[in-house]
């Protein structure tokens, strides 16, 4: 059929449109690369680099970061897979609850969540008696609890909390393109138990959706500095902040590292994304963002 | 309710031995009780989301009643708040970076997502959807550098364009880290966050309301104007909304960018009870229960469109 031209013209437009976005997205990571590796004496001054990579703090920040980023995400993970398939699974009204309680956190940015988890942990309110009652007496025993571990577990709950939306999201998703209920019902014939259900029988359904909550989570932790700053736990992010203010060009080199690492992880997705648009069902808005802490 | 009478049906069969021989009575007892173990899954979470999620803005409404705990029940830190200008300056910058941001995001965004979902390659598809996630979740710290790297004093762009066009953006009056500057990298994280959001609604329009709308002697202007537009405006509000929220809450990149230079609600409030001399729980809980109020009227406004918007794309 032989479109009108200003069909044309609009689609010329629109592409245009997308030439000039993506230049925009990728001029400054060119520039960050050049600028990094051009060190304070000109263009191939390897110096910055190894300086980054001598730097006991890099590592050190590094693993930490990595650990609370596993931690977490071990943590979103167990705590999402069997509820959202509960849910899904015999408890349609819980829907409701469940939506409303990872839509909070749109509403709740970390550096109010953080204000409001310091007071609850460190302050007065750790005894105030509303506040025993309200979480059955857990908030003064972990306002103990917490001082006295090596690892800063609170800052790991926080992101869990952070990372809800995301994860939720992306395991709800795989969770609605397979029949839970038909499997479980096979499964169940079969003489499986709830459990071996959900890990011999959903799990490999849905492992599409539970990697891409996981690569969500793990790459918000490696770049999250608000809460961490907050908490003061010395982490990757709070490292690349305190380095990158007293050397622009170690600042832009370990730039570059970072968006490696969130390269990694958001290659990691594709094939799961992939696999779910296969599964034939557009996700709507929202549903599909990103999750990186601004 | 479906569901629920297929529960009761099999408990029913599992128990009907037993209850034959006492009675109906704990029939219902024992309906309610696989209720309960049904909900016992959901326990963990419950709780989880009670003591890290749902107490904290509890603790942060209660603190900012009490003026952070140090009196009774008093609007003390609501009046220190207002009698502030700069409180009140923090909020017109947090709102206008974030409008701004949205608006530019938003519409550029979605007119490259329209370009983006028009490219008859699919691999090329494929590989700007990848760029555009992990542009999308750059952002925080690295982003602050990146920028600083490329439009800063002695940054890249900033550089060739003195060089090679005796251009010198900061004898203009531009700066990295001031209002214009930050607009620049917010719209960083904006742009391919919104083409995200809006390429499903965008493939959710369906060839037929094109070939409909063109058989009944529509043009492509009018087919947009009359027939896309209005199904596609729930969903491109709804994104916008997001990237407000987004740009809201956002504290990283400002703060790696001018270190606290300026004036935006989540600087302040970090300022507050982060401080390293004195803090003031009693103003920043005040101030946080202003972005939730914010932040709550975005998001009513955000699921009100997505809802109206799953009428014609959804489910």
């Amino acid at each position: 059929m032989q479109q009108p031209m200003s069909h044309w013209r609009g689609l010329l437009a629109a592409r245009l449109a997308l030439g000039l976005v993506l230049l925009y997205l990728l001029i400054p990571l060119a520039a960050t690369l050049v600028f990094g590796l051009s060190g304070g004496h000109g263009w191939g001054d390897l110096s910055a680099l190894s300086a980054v990579f001598g730097d006991p703090d890099f590592w050190l920040t590094l693993l930490t970061s990595l650990g609370l980023a596993a931690g977490t995400t071990l943590l979103v993970v167990l705590l999402l897979t069997p509820t959202v398939y509960q849910v899904r699974l015999r408890l349609p009204q819980g829907r409701f609850l469940l939506e409303a309680l990872a839509l909070l956190p749109f509403a709740v940015p970390p550096i109010v969540l953080g204000t409001g988890l310091l007071q609850e942990y460190n302050g007065a309110a750790a005894s105030s008696p509303l506040v025993a009652l309200l979480s059955l007496g857990l908030v003064p025993l972990l306002s103990n609890v917490f001082p006295l571990l090596d690892i800063p577990l609170l800052l790991v709950c926080a992101y869990v909390i952070v990372a809800l939306p995301f994860a939720y999201r992306a395991i709800d998703n795989s969770l609605r393109a397979v029949d839970v209920r038909g499997l479980t019902e096979a499964a169940a014939s079969l003489g499986a138990g709830w459990w071996q259900t959900l890990l011999q029988v959903i799990l490999p359904n849905i492992w599409p959706g539970v990697l891409t909550a996981a690569l969500l989570t793990f790459s918000t932790v490696m770049g999250e500095l608000t809460l961490a700053s907050l908490f003061n736990t010395y982490t990757f992010p709070i490292y690349l902040n305190m380095t990158g203010q007293n050397d622009p060009h170690r600042a832009a080199l370990l730039a570059v590292l970072s968006f490696l690492l969130t390269l990694f992880c958001v290659l990691g997705m594709v094939p799961g994304s992939r696999l779910q648009a296969g599964a034939g069902r557009a996700a709507l808005p929202g549903q599909i963002e990103g999750a990186g802490l601004r | 309710m479906l569901v629920r009478a297929r529960d009761e049906r099999e408990v029913q069969t599992q128990t009907s031995v037993a209850s034959r021989e006492i009675g109906g009575q704990p029939q219902r007892r024992v309906w309610r009780l696989a209720g309960l173990i049904a909900w016992s899954v959901l326990i963990p979470f419950l709780l989880f989301c009670v003591l890290f999620e749902l107490l904290p803005v509890i603790i942060t409404i209660q603190g900012s009643l009490t003026n952070g705990g140090t009196t009774g029940l008093s609007l003390a830190s609501y009046q220190r708040l207002f009698a502030q200008a700069s409180n009140l300056r923090a909020f017109q910058n947090s709102i206008a970076l974030s409008l701004v941001t949205a608006l530019i995001g938003g519409l550029v965004g979605a007119v490259a997502a329209y370009g983006l979902a028009s490219l008859r390659q699919g691999w090329l598809r494929n590989l700007l959807v990848s760029f555009c996630s992990i542009a999308a979740n750059f952002a925080g710290v690295p982003l602050a550098f990146a920028f600083i790297a490329t439009l800063g004093v002695t940054g890249f762009v900033t550089v060739a364009l003195r060089n090679w066009l005796h251009l010198d953006l900061y004898t203009l009056g531009f700066s990295i880290y001031q209002f214009w500057g930050l607009v620049l990298v917010y719209v960083y994280f904006q742009l391919p966050l919104m083409i995200l959001v809006t390429l499903p609604a965008l493939s959710g329009l369906r060839p037929e309301w094109r070939e409909a709308a063109v058989n009944l002697g529509a043009s492509p202007a009018s087919y947009w104007w009359r027939v896309a537009l209005p199904i596609l405006f729930p969903s491109l509000v709804a994104g916008t909304m997001l990237l407000f929220a987004n740009a809201f809450g956002a504290f990283a990149t400002a703060y790696a960018l001018a270190q606290g230079n300026i004036n935006l609600v989540p600087i302040l409030i970090d300022f507050l009870v982060n401080g390293n001399v004195t803090v003031d729980f009693g103003l920043g809980d005040a101030l946080a229960v202003g972005m939730m109020v914010v932040l709550l009227t975005v998001v009513a406004l955000y699921t009100t469109m997505l809802r109206r918007a799953n009428r014609w794309l959804g489910r």
